[in-house]
This record gives C-alpha cells, sequence and structure tokens, in this order.
C-alpha cells in the first residue's frame, strides 16, 4: 500500500497548487484587461447622458461625463478594485477561506447564495443523465459484445456512429425543433427548468411537467457519452471473452449466461468505471452548451451569463467550483478505481 | 434545375480527378525530383491496403478530402461575383480575383470593377445579378429609363416652379442651384442607360455567373419580406437574419471548420509530439516536472477559460488557433508519445544510432518518430472531430470567430432565436454538421481498424 499512499498525498498536494495558478491566472486577467464594472458604469452614465439629448455642447458634456474623483474611490472601493493585483487576491482569497465569495454586481446577492441556489439544479440533470447513459450503454454494448460481427451489432454500430457525430447540444437543438412545437410536433416544452406555473399545479401533473422538462436536456447529456461509453463497453467485455479464465469457466462446463453474466461481466464494467470521477465532476458543473441551449437555469447557464455580464465576482465563483469539482473528481476516480481492480497500484 | 444538378456532379468529378489523380501524381513525382524516397516502408504499404479494403472508410475518405480540396475552389463555385464580366472592350474576372486575393493573402488583389464601366449607372461596384438579368431581359432598361424620366420630369417641373417666384431665403436659391445641377445629370444617366441597352442587344455585353451566385457574406435585403427566409427556388435552403444566403454560409462554413480543426489537430500534435518525446527520451526530472506541469495544466476548466478570454478580446482565427492548442490540443498526445518514446529508446537501432554519434534531436526525429506514428495516426481524426465540434461550440455561444465569418456555429444560435417559425436555419448546419462529422469519423474507424486489426477470439 506504501505506493499508494504516497501516490494519492502527491495528488491532494497538488491540488491546492493547481487552484491557486489557476485562480490567479483568471483574476489576473480580469483585472489587467479592459470592460471592468467600473468602464461599465462609466459606459451606462454616456448612454443615458446620449438618452436625455444631445442639446447641450458636447465639450461641457463631456466633462460632465468624467466619473468625479471621489466618486471613482467610491466606485473602486466598492467593486474591490482599489488595491494592487497581488494584494486584491490574497484578500479575495482569504474571502474564499472564510467561504465569503464576495457579491454578485448582478444580482446584489452573495455570490455563494447564487451559486448553491443553481447547483441542485446542474446536480439533478447531470445525475439522470450520468445514470440514463448506464442503462442505455451497458445493455447495448454488452449484446454488441455477445452478438459481434452480426446484423445486429452492424447497425448499432451506425447508431453509435451517429450519436458520436452529433454533439449534445446540437441533438438538443434538433429534438426542440422536431418536437418543441412551431415546425413539427407539439409534445415537449422548450427549454426552461419547470412551467411557470408549476407551483400552482397538482402533485402528479408536476411530477409530469417536470418530466417533460428533463427529456431533452436527458438526451442531450446521454448522447455525450454514449457513442464511446458504449464501445467502451463492448470492446472491454469482448477482451474478457477471450480471456484465459473464460475458457476456464466453460472447460468447468458453466453455462454461456453464467460465463458471461457473472465471469466476464464483472471485469468488463471496471473500465467504465475509471470516468467517474471525470463524468461526475463535468454533470455537476453542467454543461455551458446544452445548459445555454435548453435555458436550464444551472451552473453552466450562471458561468456563461455572468460573463456575459462581465460579473467578475460570479465568475470567479464559477471557476473556484468547477476547479475544485474537477480536481476532487480526478483523484475521486482513482480512488474508485483502485478500489475496484485491486490489480492497480499507482506506484512507480 | 437538371442542367445545375449536371454542372454539379461535373464540378465534384472534376475535383475527385484533381484530389486523387492529378494531386498525387504532382506530389510523388515533385517529391522525387526533390530527392525524396516517395514509397512508403512496406509495413505502412500494408496498412494503406488494408484501409483501402475497409469500404465505409475508404470512401468516406475519398468524399472528406475531394469536398475538402474542392471546397479551396469555392468562389468560381459559389460567389455572388461572376467568373467573368465582358462589355464593350472591358473585360474582369471578379471571382477569379477574389479566390486569387485570399490564396496570396498578403498581396492587395481586389479591384472595383466599376458600374460605370459596364453599362450600369452609378459609382460603386456593378451589380452582376443586375447586369445578368438585363442580359436575358432589356426590358428592364426600358423599365430603368421610364423611371428617370419621370424623374427628370418631376426634376424640370420643380425648376419651371419655382424659376418664376422670387427666391426669398438663401436655401431656395441654393435648391434651385441645385436643381439645375442634377438636371444634365439625369440626362446624361438616361443617355447612358439607352447606349448600354443598344450594347446589350446588339450582344457586346457577356457575363458568366458562378453555379450558384450568392455569396456568405452577402446581404440579400431586396428580396420581399424580412429576413430570415425560408428556402425556395434560388436561395435553395434561405437566408438568415441578415439577409446572407445559407446554402453559401454552409459550404463556407465547411471549408473554415474543417481548415480549422486541421491546424488545431496539427499544430496540437506537433507540440504533443515534441514534449512527449522528450520526456519519454530523457526521463528523469524533466519527465517529472513536465507531468506535473500536463496535470495542473489539464485541469484547466478549458471551455469557461477560452470563454472568459474571448469575452474580453474579440478572437482572430489565428488567436482562436492558439488559445485551443495551448490550452487543451497539446495535452493528449503527449501521454501516447511519452510512452512510445519510453519504450523505443531501448532498442538496438536507436543504441546503434546513439553510438555512430547521432545527436539526441536526430535520434528522436529521424530514428525513434518513424517508429512511433502508430497514434499520431490513428487518433488524427478523431482529434479533427473534437476539434470541429469545439468550433461549433464556440461559435454557438458566441465567443468564436469574427461576425461575419461564415460559420455553422453561428446559424445554429441564430436558429434558436427563430425555433419556432425557422426550423431549416437550425435543422440545416446541424445535418451538415452531424454527416461531415459522422463521415471523419468512418474515416477514423477505418483507420484504427487498419493499424490495429483486432481480432477477437470468442469461446462458445
Amino acid at each position: 500500500m506504501h505506493g499508494m499512499t504516497t501516490y494519492f498525498i502527491r495528488r491532494l498536494l497538488l491540488i491546492p497548487l493547481t487552484f491557486l495558478a489557476i485562480t490567479f491566472l483568471v483574476y489576473a486577467v480580469l483585472r489587467v484587461v479592459p470592460g471592468g464594472p467600473i468602464e461599465q458604469a462609466q459606459l451606462q452614465i454616456k448612454m443615458a447622458a446620449m438618452q436625455e439629448g444631445g442639446s447641450t455642447g458636447s465639450a461641457s458634456a463631456e466633462a460632465e461625463l468624467q466619473i468625479p474623483e471621489d466618486a471613482m474611490k467610491e466606485l473602486k472601493k466598492y467593486y474591490h478594485l482599489d488595491k494592487s493585483i497581488p494584494e486584491g487576491y490574497v484578500r479575495w482569497l482569504w474571502g474564499i477561506v472564510r467561504l465569503d465569495f464576495g457579491r454578485s454586481y448582478v444580482y446584489g446577492e452573495p455570490v455563494l447564495d447564487v451559486i448553491t441556489s443553481k447547483f441542485p439544479i446542474s446536480i439533478y440533470f447531470g445525475l439522470i443523465g450520468y445514470f440514463a447513459s448506464w442503462l442505455v450503454c451497458v445493455p447495448l454494448g454488452v449484446t454488441k459484445a455477445i452478438r459481434h460481427r452480426t446484423g445486429y451489432d452492424t447497425w448499432t454500430s451506425v447508431l453509435v456512429f451517429i450519436g458520436y457525430s452529433i454533439p449534445g447540444f446540437v441533438a438538443c437543438l434538433m429534438l426542440m425543433v422536431l418536437l418543441g412545437g412551431g415546425s413539427y410536433f407539439d409534445i415537449l416544452p422548450l427549454g426552461g427548468f419547470r412551467s411557470d406555473n408549476w407551483e400552482q399545479l397538482g402533485f402528479f401533473a408536476k411530477i409530469i411537467d417536470q418530466l417533460r422538462h428533463t427529456a431533452i436536456p436527458v438526451f442531450g447529456y446521454l448522447i455525450g457519452g454514449f457513442a464511446t461509453m458504449t464501445i467502451l463497453m463492448k470492446n472491454s467485455l469482448l477482451d474478457n471473452l477471450g480471456a484465459d479464465y473464460v475458457r476456464t469457466a466453460f472447460a468447468k462446463g458453466l453455462s454461456e449466461n453464467r460465463v458471461v453474466f457473472v465471469h466476464a461481466m464483472r471485469n468488463s464494467l471496471i473500465p467504465l468505471t475509471v470516468g467517474i470521477g471525470q463524468a461526475l465532476g463535468l454533470l455537476f458543473a453542467g454543461s455551458f452548451l446544452i445548459e445555454k441551449t435548453c435555458n436550464i437555469p444551472g451552473m453552466g447557464l450562471l458561468g456563461y451569463t455572468s460573463i456575459i455580464q462581465r460579473d467578475y465576482p460570479v465568475i470567479l465563483g464559477t471557476l473556484v467550483f468547477l476547479v475544485l469539482i474537477r480536481l476532487t473528481g480526478n483523484i475521486f476516480s482513482d480512488i474508485v478505481w483502485a478500489m475496484i481492480d485491486p490489480r492497480i497500484r499507482f506506484s512507480k | 434545375m437538371i442542367i445545375k444538378l449536371i454542372e454539379t456532379a461535373l464540378i465534384l468529378a472534376a475535383g475527385f480527378f484533381f484530389t486523387h489523380k492529378a494531386l498525387p501524381y504532382l506530389l510523388v513525382n515533385g517529391g522525387r525530383k526533390l530527392g525524396f524516397p516517395m514509397k512508403p516502408a512496406p509495413h505502412w504499404q500494408k496498412r494503406m491496403k488494408r484501409f483501402k479494403t475497409i469500404k465505409r472508410g475508404y470512401y468516406s475518405f475519398l468524399i472528406i478530402t475531394t469536398l475538402f480540396v474542392t471546397s479551396f475552389f469555392l468562389e468560381f463555385i459559389v460567389n455572388s461575383k461572376p467568373l467573368m464580366i465582358r462589355y464593350q472592350s472591358n473585360t474582369a474576372f471578379p471571382a477569379v480575383r477574389e479566390w486569387a486575393d485570399k490564396l496570396f493573402f498578403f498581396a492587395d488583389l481586389r479591384r472595383m470593377t466599376k458600374k460605370t464601366d459596364f453599362g450600369q449607372v452609378g459609382d460603386d461596384e456593378v451589380s452582376y445579378r443586375l447586369f445578368a438579368a438585363s442580359l436575358k431581359d432589356p426590358a428592364i432598361f426600358d423599365r430603368q429609363i421610364e423611371k428617370l424620366e419621370a424623374e427628370l420630369k418631376d426634376i424640370r417641373a420643380q425648376i419651371s416652379a419655382s424659376g418664376t417666384g422670387s427666391k426669398s431665403t438663401p436655401e431656395e436659391v441654393q435648391d434651385y442651384a441645385d436643381l439645375q445641377e442634377i438636371l444634365p445629370v439625369v440626362e446624361g444617366e438616361i443617355e447612358a442607360v439607352k447606349e448600354a441597352k443598344a450594347q446589350f442587344v446588339a450582344g457586346k455585353a457577356m457575363i458568366i455567373m458562378p453555379l450558384y451566385p450568392y455569396s456568405a457574406g452577402e446581404h440579400l435585403l431586396d428580396i420581399p419580406g424580412t429576413p430570415p427566409h425560408s428556402p425556395d427556388r434560388t436561395n435553395i435552403l434561405g437566408t438568415d437574419d441578415s439577409g446572407a444566403d445559407v446554402f453559401a454560409q454552409l459550404v463556407y462554413g465547411f471549408r473554415i471548420s474543417l481548415s480549422f480543426a486541421l491546424i488545431v489537430s496539427f499544430s496540437g500534435y506537433v507540440i504533443g509530439i515534441i514534449i512527449g518525446g522528450m520526456m519519454g527520451y530523457f526521463g528523469g526530472w524533466f519527465d517529472i516536472l513536465t507531468q506535473r506541469f500536463i496535470e495542473v495544466w489539464s485541469s484547466i476548466p478549458f471551455l469557461f477559460t477560452i470563454m472568459i478570454i474571448a469575452a474580453i478580446v474579440q478572437p482572430t482565427f489565428i488567436l482562436l488557433v492558439g488559445l485551443l492548442v495551448v490550452l487543451s490540443a497539446w495535452i493528449s498526445m503527449t501521454f501516447y508519445m511519452r510512452g512510445e518514446f519510453y519504450r523505443e529508446k531501448t532498442r538496438d537501432y536507436v543504441h546503434a544510432a546513439v553510438a555512430m554519434g547521432a545527436t539526441d534531436w536526430s535520434v528522436m526525429m529521424k530514428h525513434i518518430l518513424p517508429n512511433s506514428l502508430v497514434p499520431v495516426v490513428t487518433f488524427a481524426p478523431f482529434a479533427i472531430v473534437a476539434n470541429i465540434g469545439q468550433l461549433v461550440s464556440l461559435d454557438y455561444l458566441g465567443f468564436g470567430l469574427p461576425v461575419g465569418t461564415p460559420s455553422w456555429g453561428s446559424l445554429l444560435s441564430q436558429g434558436m432565436q427563430y425555433i419556432k417559425y425557422y426550423p431549416s436555419l437550425i435543422l440545416t448546419p446541424s445535418i451538415a454538421l452531424s454527416v461531415t462529422l459522422f463521415l471523419v469519423v468512418q474515416i477514423g474507424e477505418a483507420v484504427r481498424e487498419a493499424f490495429d486489426p483486432k481480432v477477437f477470439s470468442r469461446l462458445r
């Protein structure tokens, strides 16, 4: 176990390093480049002045539009931009340690509240999508392996290739065109997490409404990993079916079902669990593309809108969550893998 | 319609001949002239042969390469500018110029074909579609003359009305002078149109339009109604909300997407091969430090970071390529190359090369690399698929190529806004994207099978 322990200690030590490097980089980028909240405020003042009318002379108007020195200081202080980049970063980091992510410029609420309110929505779709992909890909991969090089294998392969060729969000878009009303069928709603009148609905109507809103995004998540997972399942089962221990099992006189589903299956599922951490991390954090396409108010959409609106505290807060989820997800994968497969040892 | 189909087929046949007969011939012979042995090693020949026997992959390869090479001549096929235009003794080749201008991007080869030189009235560029239409139907000139004459009559009436009264304000004096000035101009225009009609009827005018006479960047604002438009006979896939033809955007978008993906994958692979090769070959501290660095680097939330940067700096083609390469494209290849180099460096031929005094660099590039190319070739098609997907996603989110670049992603995001009323805006780019990716995936599968013919033995 010695090698394993050092391996995980090394991985754990890398987490803070990675975290600091990434957040500092993004913090510095956000501070250095123009387009921050102060510029936005200036722009708004200018726009307002322009709308009021251009009757006053342009030169005097220009002078009026400059934010006064003391007001500027106030603004900078309000947005915590009055410190130098390293000092500001350290202050921000100290805030993070105390779970104070600052206040969103747009929502006016603490960033942590904003993020935690969006997080469950992403988890809801992510988890359903993940389980759905296991439910679809494992049986498909197993049957493909058992009927390797038959007609069934060929036409499901075509299906797999089509799935690989369509990005998840494009699949969502196409489904919304086909099923979302307007042009062809009007079966499913056009995005959103729930209907607006969800609160007034009865118990069963609530469930049905939720499921109707869940179908298209989950299909998007499903198709994202569909091909790789199915083929991985098929190939790993085929590998195992050619292995010596399967020959032994057959030689003992076991039935084919028992050999395939009890002996070979257990080992073939191992490669599928390798990506569990990354996959869960990805799903927890939501997909920008699918959440934007289906208008789901989760972490992905939050990150996207915060970038569009230059909501720096939210951008940084989302980043912290994304990085932490990914880093812990990677380690989680390794631990799960090492637990499931006793042959895995991460020593040199 | 049938003629257009036949022409399309001919163009594609020519493209196929050029891509798969002329181009390989030129490359092989040119290479031989330069002293390269243009015959691949026997095991590569065997793999290529095996690849050709996998029909779906091989045919996908033929289709994609033909379309891609042909797409570099798109200016001759899908363009609102004519291949050739002639009027009296004036001849111009606007489409050819545009093509050459893009090919030799360092030189400015654009010239404006002025209206006055080609029998039209005005100072700007010739309206080629009007030119072609008036060739078919000279009655267009009559309508123009009628309109101009009505204008002339109006001016004359104004002049006579204000000429009799006294002019009290300076503005009125100015108006009168303006009218006096316009009068001969309009008269001259009528003469010019009459002259042009005579020349057109006498057969002194000629125009050769491309097969599909619309450009990706041209806003067709004279179509009745507000854009976007649904597909019809002339714009076979309709227009987007700025009035640009969707079919033209799709085909130009194909060229951009595929070129983008090829450049990103290639540069990423070059960097990945060099860094991964060095890690495997040198080992030791360099290997350990680089591994840790890659671990840190690959934990960057890649899409989010690109979005942040692209929101702040409007990315150009080059910048976007650079971002994708630096942030993600190089990483995956380092793992494979590290392993390959690590394994190969203990082989006898490497020891022999070292003993003969070869430098590290030449051992790595000349001796080990040619024996470690299998992962490069087998993963390349999938890297291209991934990078096409990246570009489409970024364009879709609005953080991709500059506005106005024909792209599948921006068509998709437009389609989002009109999802209820213009389904073709979503369906056509989705289908174009999926079919392209499907074909590339087929190539990838066939290459993988040709390089690694795994025969699963199965007991019953």
